[in-house]
């Protein structure tokens, strides 16, 4: 069942289409990332999502039906500007966003002393805002995103301007909050964090959607056939036995005796053959299919190259 | 719906009311007023001003004797001759030099300044010399009982102004320095109100845009709701300010004015309040005075008064917060709000500079029609409601004014929807006439 259904959603502003004829489909419980450069329509995208912005055309499906008002109280949205009021206190200020959610005070204060406790940030409840560093901020910032244990939680970039330690204590929260039961979708120009984290992720480019699915599947359908061979022996040997065979790419060799080449094979039915050739000339240590990275990917769609 | 505004009014009055600057503006204004409203008083009661010595040279022979010391003043003669006056009475205030042919020609007086000439003390001495030279030329007529004729002669006129109600048989007293001085006050509170707490609504929009706060929460309340919810929470905080005001100044009006104010002046009030008309109050006291003081203490004229006042601040700010909510969304700081928020001064200072000549002529075209523009008329109506108008023009004024904030509001909300979202190149006129139009 997909929580989210985007529907060929268009939106212009006065000079540029932020997006054009978007469609996403975002299965419940998944970790789903949205991918693109700078200025593709990413934000526009999540904002609509949160209903802070209306399509000019196309529509937003939750669990089916067209998003409502209410909904946003099933929403937790933490935006990649990130801000809470300075002045105001720490405590003050995160039952008000939870009361915003819907909350009631009371449930609010328990919840939140909770939550402050996991972070281990309890002598804070009555400090200003002003008074905390960027990172405990930010801290507060996530709590009080999740607080109302929303069923989609959206961040927009959220490891940007996070410290490492940070940013694994929120990776780690987000796959925790994917384990009891919520929907995660995120934007980010990070690759690595989505290999890591996301199940299935949609790149948008120049406002459109260029490629959608499930990372494994797209990673796996993207690689290029090409394979390295790990080796001992002579790199004359293997290349004269592989003559013919398949296409030489490049090759290495360390000063400890592991040699490896790379190689581009046509189809797969030659694979086994051209283990066998390269067994019989040296010492195979290991034979692997280079799959793409994401950040590969995302570099060849974005040029156009895909 | 509903308690989403509720929650974000109440942030903004908690907010505000908790902090410093506002209990103690709160309590120390009006204070502060009472203080100015009597200081005048107090002045004249007791500083009075130095006392000046006056040398005098006199050489009609009669003047000098007929001058009156008083508080100010003190002239004493002397008979050095005017050079050596000048040379060595420097310890004196200044000199002065009545020529002989003082009665033919008038510019045979001189006032030799040792201090910094002051108006006031030369006017004393010249209407002290010119009476003194008047009976001089009266008495110079022979006139039999020239005293008795003069005392019984004298003039003196005490206007008493009434308002003019058709269908009633008395009527009803109505002081015009009373209304004058409230209809100024009553001008100037709508005036500073609006503009302090419509650039307040300003800053702070501006401020959650700085403070990128603005995006998480329009992900839970739309953008309408955030900016009514604003508006209506600095105005619950300017509306118990002024509640807190009226009852301080009714407190000290009713606890400490008896404390303060002479016997006489509270007899004749008691007097007029049990039906005596106020110019057969004996005694000397000052009428004008009396009136304005009946008027501070008539409760259900001065609680009219608050009330349209709160009814017409009401509507203006909302009018005018809308606006500035407009200007706030649309820049990211201070200094960029400076040049579009100069539209919306405009009719404030325009209204301030009405004001000023409907205190003159509170029944003019300029006054009515002022006072029924929207954008004009909180203030210039307050202007105008001492002086007692038709209650038709209230209302009419007051629902056009409820009506125009509805429209502008709409407007306003639409800018400030994009507005919040933008950041970068502070935005043309025209470019926020656009965002009014995006779907």
């Amino acid at each position: 069942m997909d929580l989210i259904r985007i529907e060929n959603v268009t939106k212009s502003y006065a000079k540029h289409t932020a997006l054009d004829d978007v469609s996403i489909a975002i299965p419940e419980g998944s970790i789903y990332g949205l991918l693109g450069p700078n200025g593709a329509g990413k934000t526009t995208l999540l904002r609509i999502i949160n209903r802070i912005i209306a399509p000019d055309k196309g529509k937003v499906l939750f669990r089916g039906k067209e998003i409502t008002a209410e909904d946003v109280y099933r929403i937790g949205y933490m935006p990649e500007e990130r801000g809470l009021y300075k002045k105001m206190k720490v405590g003050e200020q995160a039952i008000f966003f939870a009361q915003l959610k819907g909350m009631s005070r009371k449930d609010a204060t328990e919840k939140l002393k909770g939550w402050f406790a996991k972070f281990g940030i309890e002598e804070w409840w009555n400090r200003k805002v002003v008074d905390l560093s960027k990172g405990m901020a930010q801290k507060v910032q996530f709590i009080t995103t999740v607080l109302h244990e929303p069923q989609l939680l959206i961040f927009d970039e959220p490891f940007s301007g996070f410290d490492p330690i940070n940013a694994n204590l929120l990776k780690e929260e987000i796959l925790s909050l994917r384990d009891k039961g919520a929907t995660i979708i995120f934007s980010t120009h990070n690759m690595s964090s989505v290999e890591e984290v996301c199940d299935h992720i949609t790149l948008i480019d120049k406002s459109r959607n260029i490629l959608s699915g499930n990372v494994n599947e797209i990673r796996h359908r993207h690689g290029a056939n090409i394979f390295e061979i790990d080796y001992r022996g002579e790199e004359q040997k293997i290349r004269s036995a592989l003559d013919g065979k398949c296409e030489i790419m490049d090759s290495n060799s360390s000063p400890i005796g592991l040699n490896t080449l790379k190689i581009h094979i046509a189809a797969d039915d030659e694979v086994r053959g051209i283990i066998t050739a390269a067994n019989e000339s040296v010492e195979i240590r290991s034979f692997r299919e280079m799959i793409p990275t994401m950040n590969d990917i995302f570099i060849r769609a974005v040029n156009g190259n895909l | 719906m509903k308690s989403k505004i509720g929650i974000i009014i109440r942030r903004e009055f908690n907010e505000r009311v908790k902090k410093k600057s506002f209990i103690i503006t709160t309590i120390i204004t009006p204070l502060f007023m009472i203080a100015l409203m009597f200081a005048p008083v107090l002045i004249s009661t007791y500083s009075g001003g130095d006392t000046k010595r006056i040398a005098v040279v006199d050489e009609s022979g009669y003047i000098a004797e007929e001058l009156i010391n008083n508080g100010e003043l003190v002239f004493e003669e002397t008979a050095l001759p005017l050079e050596l006056a000048r040379k060595e009475l420097s310890d004196y205030f200044a000199i002065l030099y009545i020529g002989e042919d003082i009665e033919v020609n008038p510019n045979s007086i001189q006032i030799y300044n040792n201090d910094a000439s002051s108006i006031s003390v030369e006017q004393g001495i010249v209407m002290q010399i010119s009476s003194v030279v008047q009976n001089k030329k009266l008495q110079e007529q022979n006139i039999e009982n020239l005293p008795q004729i003069l005392e019984e002669t004298a003039v003196h006129i005490n206007p008493q102004s009434f308002k003019n109600t058709a269908g009633k048989v008395d009527a009803e007293e109505n002081s015009s320095i009373a209304s004058t001085v409230l209809s100024y006050i009553l001008g100037f509170i709508l005036y500073m109100f609006l503009l302090i707490y419509g650039v307040m609504v300003m800053q702070s929009v501006i401020e959650e845009k700085n403070s990128r706060v603005l995006e998480v929460i329009v992900s839970s309340v739309s953008p309408f709701q955030l900016m009514m919810g604003k508006i209506l929470g600095v105005a619950s905080v300017a509306i118990l300010q002024i509640i807190i005001w009226a009852l301080l100044i009714s407190g000290l009006v009713y606890f400490v004015l008896p404390e303060v104010l002479p016997d006489q002046i509270l007899e004749a009030m008691a007097m007029v309040k049990q039906g005596v008309p106020p110019t057969e109050i004996p005694g000397g006291t000052e009428l004008g005075m009396l009136q304005a003081l009946l008027v501070l203490s008539d409760i259900g004229y001065i609680g009219g008064i608050i009330v349209t006042l709160l009814i017409f601040f009401f509507g203006g700010f909302l009018l005018y917060a809308a606006l500035f909510a407009a200007v706030g969304s649309s820049v990211d700081n201070p200094q960029d709000a400076q040049q579009l928020q100069t539209p919306i001064m405009m009719p404030i200072i325009v209204s301030i500079m009405v004001m000023l000549s409907v205190i003159n002529d509170p029944t003019s075209d300029v006054a009515f029609w002022f006072s029924m523009i929207p954008f004009t008329s909180p203030i210039v109506m307050m202007a105008r409601i001492p002086y007692g108008i038709p209650t038709w023009e209230i209302v009419v004024s007051a629902v056009v004014l409820y009506a125009t904030f509805l429209v502008v509001v709409y407007g306003a909300s639409k800018i400030y929807r994009v507005g919040i979202l933008m950041h970068g190149k502070k935005p043309s006129l025209k470019e926020l006439w656009k965002w009014m139009r995006y779907k």
